[in-house]
């Protein structure tokens, strides 16, 4: 692994000051470096400076105002454990506790991975999903924007420079479900992964879909045509020929487009009954 | 049967083990291989220059061999850097050594190499598009071609009431050992000394001596502790770059690969295509045409070993007197083919017990009975005409049949259960002695092999020699030696460990005992037996502690003895061999796997539920170290059924050379199997065992693709069965 300066800035200003001192030239900002290390070590990048936030005050958990607001660099282990989180939002839960190995998840944190932007992230859909929202501190002080409008494409996002994602906040209580195929079930890449959630409040269905590059996405039509409630077999049916059609997909080595089609409409469908199931969506 | 926990387990916990990627020397150099940046073309150049300029850096490439070994280089065939042409990616044309590693890769990639690219082969279909037809014309791309016949065939296909043909294509699969190759060299005069982690100490020594034009005796290998081989270990790979720059620096030179190196240089098992053919009458095989396109890489040495070593697999366990087998090695320009662990066996037999299960269903018989009905029995005779000793298998078929039996009737819906079987022969490689050394208090076994991780060497060895001479675990040690000092030996692989040096150990022992004897004075038979810390000779009223019977000059070491085991020649009808070289198999060894799968019917995943294997052992001598194989070998065979495949990219890339996308299995994807051992079909092994390092993986992925189709119908030809190879299957796609 190439040499690279580590930072760990003692309080947020300080971690601001110093990814705006050599901000242009690249600074890397690590939380649990789960995805950062991989690519420092495989030459994908090379900062010369990383800025550690393992001592910001941001191992943080928190329900309330009808919201769950999670720090940035709370592992996604600590989130997974906590007791409230299957019952209120049980579609966040699936999506945590499928992310890589427990090891993995004693470390990665949900700041990391929306900073990343991977394409192939198994958060992002369902934050999508769930309407969650990032709230970010930089030099010109905070912001907060909807993960969809944070997450650019592939790898790429709109914090600014010297920016840092300080918490996410997700509504509750939203009956949702998060479901994936991969080759292999444990540590692996999703082949696709839908995320599907139930808002009581506007009310309506909310359907996001990852597994392909650039990035995660919504399929606003498509949920639209689910209707304020429970949806019928042939209503349900006809999103999922939709859904299966019109997202849009390629082949790689993980799989085919074709198979990614028949994937994307059989999970769909799986996640909109899981949630009927739960009792919570109107009919 | 014994249960001592295996001597090794401590050392390792503790972290004091010294695996080959642990070694550190003082005044060490760090080494890095100059890989080909393509996978086929013509060299211009490969300037050293640039490379040289750096601070610190030595480097070697072709035109310094002349100055370095004492007749300018080894075997014209094999040579360490190529100078005309390419034959695989990141094939190593030149190697540097500099104080880091940094400054060592830094070296590497300022090598300044000019290759014009020529077209690369990469895949053996387009080499040989016509193939499956008797009468296409010869691919240039052949480099090896074995072809066996008995019988009418023309005839028993003309007569049958079916005939069933299919073609099957298996994937490359990777040993993924957990360590690396990794070496330190140090030559100092004319001794090359190399300390590494390999499967073959001595393997590695005649290795490195014909490469290198070296005698065999100024080369020195020592064995490191060895972080998993599974046949990847197998012969040298590195060691003769890092014995080059060692001799070039005079200092101590390390090479390692790190992970994507192990992917991209190592020894992996290539794909193939398969073509069978069978014909039925009367509910009876009375044909069989096989016919086999095996990508050997860019292999010379082993080629015909590739290819005439894996098509008996496909003929498989069955009678088989009517035949016509013809298997082509085809070269493409992807590193050379390595053995994975029973080298394709596990492939051949996936597609083989595919094809039965197919053949069974189109005649409308039950595919467990009919394979029942075809399996060897003792005192058969092989499709090349090799006698069947003590078999264990349709022993091993009748238990899984009755266990699957159970098991159908209990399946919920979407489950299925499968049968698959297998059969291998212990190799005894080119032989093996030890020496067994008696001192007062213990009994010290002197070989040539590193435990791998098996425990066949450091837990099995001391088993046998534990029963030879009644002694209790803690007075027997297993010590190592290096190729200067040990008795030789073959190596740790084919199964053959425990059999080979299990064997040389019976042999020093009796012979140990009847110097005893003699000494004692005894009439008969004599035991050892442990009081307080000293080892007494016992016969009947007879009893002297060994210290009174070893003589002046034993007081140090103590009493010798030596045993070798070298294997009985065997051989096979050349009557039924038209062309090619085919090995005779030397101890028949079966396994019949169980496996219940459930099947997504809407997005073809498959997961494996429950398996249990049944294993024809001859005597198991060491029942936790008996088990634990098999449980691995399991595991490495769902990872070749269900995830794993290298996938090379037109241009000879090996795409998934990262240990992300490259996919073995975890414990999540492998349940607990139920192991059972069939004994009483002895072997060639010590007191009849039967190597068992191969045997439990050949039948699993055969295992699996019976399971899924019974399961769901689908019926897949490909190898590894992917939830989407199974979702076509199912016409889902």
């Amino acid at each position: 692994m190439p040499p690279f300066e580590l930072v760990t800035p003692a309080t947020v200003d300080e971690a601001i000051a110093s990814l705006r001192a050599i901000a242009g030239s690249g600074p890397a900002v690590i939380a649990g470096g789960t995805d950062l290390l991989l690519d420092i070590d495989d030459g994908r990048t090379a900062p010369g400076r990383v800025v550690s936030l393992r001592r910001l005050p941001w191992r943080t958990l928190d329900w309330t105002d009808g919201a769950l607001t999670v720090g940035s660099t709370l592992p996604l282990r600590s989130l997974e454990d906590d007791p409230d989180l299957p019952r209120r939002l049980p579609g966040l839960w699936q999506s945590v506790h499928a992310v890589g190995s427990v090891a993995l998840r004693h470390r990665a944190t949900l700041g990391g991975n929306l900073g990343r932007a991977a394409p192939a992230s198994d958060l992002i859909p369902m934050l999508l999903a769930l309407d969650a929202e990032v709230d970010l501190v930089g030099p010109d002080g905070s912001r907060r924007l909807s993960v969809d409008a944070f997450i650019r494409s592939s790898r790429r996002t709109t914090l600014a420079p010297g920016e840092l994602i300080r918490s996410v906040r997700v509504p509750e209580s939203r009956p949702s479900a998060f479901l994936w195929q991969r080759v292999r079930p444990a540590n692996d890449i999703s082949q696709i992964a839908v995320a599907v959630a139930f808002s009581p409040t506007r009310p309506g269905w909310s359907i996001a879909v990852g597994g392909m590059p650039p990035r995660p996405v919504l399929l606003t039509d498509v949920a639209r045509r689910l209707g304020h409630g429970r949806p019928s077999e042939e209503l349900l049916r006809d999103a999922c020929d939709r859904a299966s059609r019109e997202v849009g997909l390629a082949s790689d080595q993980r799989a085919s487009e074709e198979y990614r089609r028949r994937l994307v409409g059989t999970l769909l469908g799986r996640a909109v009954r899981a949630v009927v199931a739960s009792g919570e969506v109107p009919s | 049967m014994n249960a001592a926990p295996r001597s090794d387990l401590a050392v390792k916990l503790a972290g004091a083990a010294v695996y080959g990627m642990d070694l550190d020397l003082p005044g060490m150099l760090w080494a890095a291989l100059v890989p080909a940046p393509v996978a086929h073309g013509r060299i211009r150049s490969v300037d050293l220059a640039p490379a040289r300029a750096l601070p610190g850096v030595v480097a070697v490439g072709a035109e310094d061999l002349a100055s370095l070994l004492p007749r300018g280089g080894g075997d014209p065939d094999r040579p360490i850097f190529p100078t005309g042409e390419v034959a695989y990616r990141n094939q190593p044309l030149a190697a540097v050594a500099a104080p880091s590693l940094r400054e060592a890769r830094r070296a590497a990639a300022a090598v300044r190499v000019d290759v014009e690219p020529l077209p690369a082969l990469i895949d053996i279909e387009t080499a040989f598009p016509d193939w499956p037809d008797a009468h296409a014309p010869p691919s240039p791309y052949v480099i090896a071609h074995v072809h066996a016949r008995h019988g009418d065939v023309a005839a028993a296909f003309d007569t049958a009431d079916r005939v069933v043909e299919e073609t099957y294509r298996t994937a490359s699969v990777h040993q993924v050992a957990l360590e690396p190759h990794a070496c330190v060299a140090t030559v100092t005069g004319d001794r090359w000394y190399v300390q590494t982690c390999t499967q073959t100490p001595f393997g590695v020594r005649e290795d490195v001596a014909t490469l290198l034009g070296l005698p065999e005796e100024s080369v020195v290998v020592e064995g490191t502790w060895v972080g998993g081989g599974f046949g990847g270990k197998g012969s040298s790979l590195l060691e003769p770059f890092a014995l080059l720059l060692s001799r070039a620096s005079r200092r101590p030179v390390r090479l390692a690969s790190d992970y994507r190196q192990e992917f991209e240089l190592g020894r992996t098992t290539l794909p193939a295509v398969i073509r069978l053919a069978t014909a039925v009458k009367d509910s009876h095989i009375v044909g069989r045409r096989v016919r086999l396109l095996l990508d050997v890489g860019s292999s010379l040495p082993g080629r015909d070993f590739a290819t005439g070593y894996s098509i008996g697999f496909l003929l498989g366990p069955y009678r088989t007197s009517t035949f016509e087998v013809e298997g082509y090695g085809i070269r493409t320009n992807k590193p050379p083919f390595g053995p994975h662990r029973a080298p394709f066996a596990p492939q051949c037999a996936f597609a083989l017990e595919s094809h039965l299960d197919e053949v069974g269903r189109t005649v409308g018989l039950d595919p467990d009975a009919f394979r029942a009905a075809h399996l060897w029995r003792e005192g058969d005779t092989t499709a090349l005409g090799q006698r069947v000793g003590p078999f264990g298998l349709a022993t091993a078929l009748e238990q899984a049949r009755a266990l699957a039996r159970r098991w159908r009737a209990a399946a919920a819906p979407g489950h299925g259960v499968g049968i698959g079987l297998g059969f291998w022969s212990t190799s005894t490689g080119a032989g093996g002695e030890v020496r067994l050394v008696l001192t007062p208090t213990v009994l010290r076994i002197v070989q040539a092999e590193r435990e791998i991780g098996s425990g066949s060497v450091l837990r099995g060895l001391a088993a046998v020699a534990e029963r030879v001479f009644a002694l209790p675990p803690d007075r027997v040690r297993v010590e190592y030696a290096n190729t200067a000092e040990a008795p030789f030996d073959s190596g740790v692989f084919g199964s053959r460990t425990l059999g080979a040096l299990g064997r040389a150990i019976v042999e020093a022992g009796e012979k140990m005992l009847g110097t005893l004897a003699e000494r004692l004075g005894a009439p008969g038979p004599v035991r050892l037996v442990v009081e307080g810390d000293e080892l007494v000779v016992l016969s009947g009223s007879i009893r002297r502690p060994v210290r009174d019977l070893l003589n002046s000059e034993e007081r140090t070491p103590g009493l010798v003895a030596t045993g070798r085991h070298y294997a009985k020649s065997n051989t096979i009808d050349e009557q039924r061999v038209v062309t090619g070289t085919f090995y005779p198999y030397t101890d028949f060894t079966g396994a019949a796997h169980v496996a219940e799968v459930s099947v997504d019917r809407e997005t073809g995943a498959v997961r494996v539920e429950r398996y249990a294997a049944f294993q024809d052992a001859g005597t198991v001598v060491d029942l936790p170290t008996a088990r634990a194989q098999i449980e691995g070998g399991i595991a490495m065979g769902l990872g070749i059924a269900l995830t794993e495949e290298a996938v090379w990219s037109d241009d000879g890339r090996f795409q998934n050379a990262h240990l992300l996308d490259y996919r073995i299995p975890t414990l999540g994807e492998v349940p607990p199997p139920e192991v059972t051992f069939v004994e009483g079909f002895p072997g060639a092994g010590p007191f009849g065992a039967k190597g068992l390092g191969e045997p439990p993986i050949i039948p699993v992925p055969a295992t699996i693709a019976a399971a899924v189709r019974a399961a769901s119908g689908a019926h897949v030809t490909d190898l590894p069965i992917s939830a989407e190879r199974v979702a076509r299957a199912l016409k889902l796609l």
